[in-house]
């Protein structure tokens, strides 16, 4: 398992890469010391896993999955941080406490091993560019990694996009357009200027006024699609 | 306390409401800690559903008032109601006299022992009746009761007469007929005597206990507070991110530099044991706080590696001047943690210390990220009840200021008269 260590401190690297012998199957393919560097590195490395320091110079952990397009599975490290430790609990996210405890270390890996499983079981055959599948999603305190196939709309709100996921309803920092290049096309829609919809996640269609369609999605509003887009809906959706 | 501790502590307890805030200098922690969590359960337990919150202060008690408000005047009603309708019944049926009168004539009394007794009420809520001494409170009280007999007999009298042509009503008049008139007179005003004590009873019995009640229930509000804000002041000293941080690095040095991390050991209990220390003093020479500092310092550079650098200057005349104890810590903490902590390539930390006519003057500079913002700084609350220390033990001469007027360096100066 390819995994990055992110942290500001030397010494804490090198703690993290000493707790991590123990375990011959994680690879270490890497270190960063802060944010940018850290970008970089996921990038190039591509790392399944990322032990990520909350707080770090030029911004914090989370920024930094924010700034990703592709966040990889991460478990946050923090030595005592009230505020970020909320937010992890709030947000179900994997986090560990410095100095790390080699058994919490041991289920974190052990939790983590086992959803790759899962998820390598349940995806598809792994091509060479494979469209994006979850994103990192900060709303206030909370944050998720929110998996797209469950969310029914992107609506575009000036230049961010609201994601309707369920209950929530998060923002991302990004245009819809910008998104739209990434999400995988057999799955999502552009349904109009402003919103792409889950085709998964469509109960009834509608026939409107002028060739207009209205689709109404599960858990999720009732969608336009333009005349425009119609065409091209009717033309996938009766193959 | 002493009062650098007190000034500290005032500045957290700021928050609080005026007459929390006087008692703090004389609350013992430890010796409240135990029943005031017994009384706490039994609090919740008997009022488990009143409107009163305990955790949730301060209670409203607008709408507490109101309710009591309410439940006064529904009682004042019934009880009253009850006593004029038990006499004019007794007046028409045993009397046998006519209804108009027997209402007229209670309906006066029944007026009376209501206005009478919220009189006193009114008179015992203002003047606080219920903080004065028992001895005090029962004197007033009889006194009161009797007062207030003494009008509402007068009543009776007087709209009997004028209803009826005699002072003693018709209803007495039946119910005694065994004694002599002027026995019946008095009677009259026994009759009334009691119904008063037992309203006043009865009020003053369940105030008294609304009272202490809500005494109570600040007491555990005011303990709460000061548990929090002494448990801050604690942490505070402590500094739990840098202590977790440090014990971290020292874990890290233990398997290939076994002697680095004794000696960080031994830096981390002498500065626990300063921070602890700082508790019972005031005052310390620059040159303990400075060890001190060099201390932290040196376990700092453990954690942030080449990206910490110290300078010092300190003039030796400075160095034996007597500053508040954790004050240069404090501001070195923040310059690390604010500036050099948040700059990918660190810094360089400045500490100045030198006598300047009739004034010590310590500086710490050091650089800072230039995007920051300097209102989202949260040592802001730090800062101020350093300076309020500051200005209780050396006078409004002493200042702290933090400069961030120019962009990407923050300086902080103490200025103490010599």
């Amino acid at each position: 398992m390819k995994t990055l260590i992110v942290d500001d401190e030397p010494l804490a690297r090198r703690e993290l890469r000493r707790l991590l012998g123990a375990f011959p199957w994680v690879q270490i393919a890497g270190e960063a010391g802060d944010v940018d560097e850290a970008r970089l590195q996921i990038e190039t490395l591509s790392p399944a896993v990322v032990f990520l320091d909350v707080q770090m110079p030029g911004g914090t952990g989370f920024d930094l999955l924010s700034q990703l397009d592709r966040p990889p599975r991460v478990v946050f490290t923090t030595a005592y941080d009230h505020y970020a430790v909320k937010a992890f609990d709030v947000s179900a996210l994997d986090y560990l406490l410095k100095p790390i405890e080699p058994e919490r270390l041991a289920a974190a890996l052990a939790k983590m091993r086992a959803n790759m499983r899962a998820s390598v079981l349940a995806g598809p055959a792994i091509s060479t560019d494979p469209p994006l599948e979850q994103l990192f999603v900060r709303d206030g305190p909370r944050c998720w990694f929110v998996p797209l196939r469950e969310v029914s709309v992107f609506s575009a709100e000036g230049n961010y996009v609201r994601l309707h996921w369920g209950k929530e309803r998060p923002m991302l920092g990004r245009s819809l357009t910008v998104l739209e290049e990434k999400l995988d096309g057999r799955r999502f829609f552009r349904a109009n200027r402003r919103q792409i919809v889950n085709l998964e996640l469509i109960q009834t269609v509608e026939l409107g006024e002028g060739g207009r369609l209205y689709v109404q999605l599960r858990e999720g509003p009732e969608i336009e699609i333009s005349r425009r887009q119609a065409r091209l809906f009717r033309a996938r959706m009766t193959v | 306390m002493s009062n650098g501790r007190k000034a500290v502590a005032d500045g957290l307890l700021r928050g609080l409401p005026a007459p929390f805030r006087l008692h703090v200098g004389r609350v013992k922690l430890n010796s409240y800690a135990r029943p005031v969590n017994q009384r706490r359960r039994s609090l919740t337990h008997v009022h488990g559903s009143s409107t009163i919150s305990v955790a949730g202060y301060p209670s409203s008690p607008t709408r507490v008032s109101a309710e009591t408000s309410f439940v006064y005047w529904v009682l004042q009603i019934i009880v009253w109601s009850a006593y004029c309708l038990m006499h004019i019944s007794g007046e028409v049926f045993f009397a046998m006299m006519p209804w108009s009168k027997a209402v007229t004539v209670w309906g006066a009394v029944g007026a009376a022992h209501v206005s009478c007794t919220h009189l006193l009420r009114g008179l015992a809520k203002r003047h606080n009746w219920l903080m004065l001494a028992p001895a005090a409170l029962l004197t007033r009280v009889i006194v009161g009761v009797l007062l207030i007999s003494l009008a509402c007999y007068l009543v009776t009298i007087a709209s009997s007469v004028a209803v009826y042509g005699s002072p003693v009503t018709p209803v007495m008049d039946a119910l005694y007929r065994m004694l002599p008139p002027r026995t019946r007179l008095v009677d009259q005003f026994f009759s009334s005597l009691i119904l008063n004590v037992l309203w006043v009873a009865i009020y003053f019995g369940l105030a008294m206990q609304r009272h202490r009640y809500r005494a109570e229930l600040r007491q555990v509000q005011l303990h709460e507070a000061w548990q929090a804000a002494e448990l801050r002041l604690l942490k505070s000293q402590l500094n739990p991110h840098f202590l977790f941080n440090a014990l971290n690095s020292v874990r890290a040095l233990i398997a290939d530099e076994p002697g680095r991390a004794q000696e960080a050991v031994t830096q981390l209990a002498r500065t626990l044991r300063y921070a602890l220390a700082s508790g019972d003093e005031d005052l310390v020479t620059l040159t303990r706080e400075l060890e001190m500092v060099n201390d932290y310092l040196a376990i700092e550079s453990l954690r942030l590696a080449d990206r910490l650098e110290v300078v010092r200057e300190i003039e030796p005349a400075a160095s034996t001047m007597r500053i508040p104890i954790m004050l240069v810590q404090m501001l070195v903490e923040n310059a690390i943690k604010h500036g050099i902590a948040a700059l990918k390539r660190g810094g360089t930390l400045r500490i100045h210390a030198r006598l300047a006519g009739s004034e010590l003057i310590i500086q710490i500079v050091n650089p800072r990220p230039t995007g920051e913002i300097a209102e989202a700084r949260t040592d802001g609350v730090g800062l101020k009840n350093s300076s309020e220390r500051l200005r209780l033990l050396f006078g409004p001469a002493a200042k702290l200021h933090l400069d961030l007027s120019v962009s990407g360096l923050a300086t902080a100066e103490i200025r103490i008269p010599t």
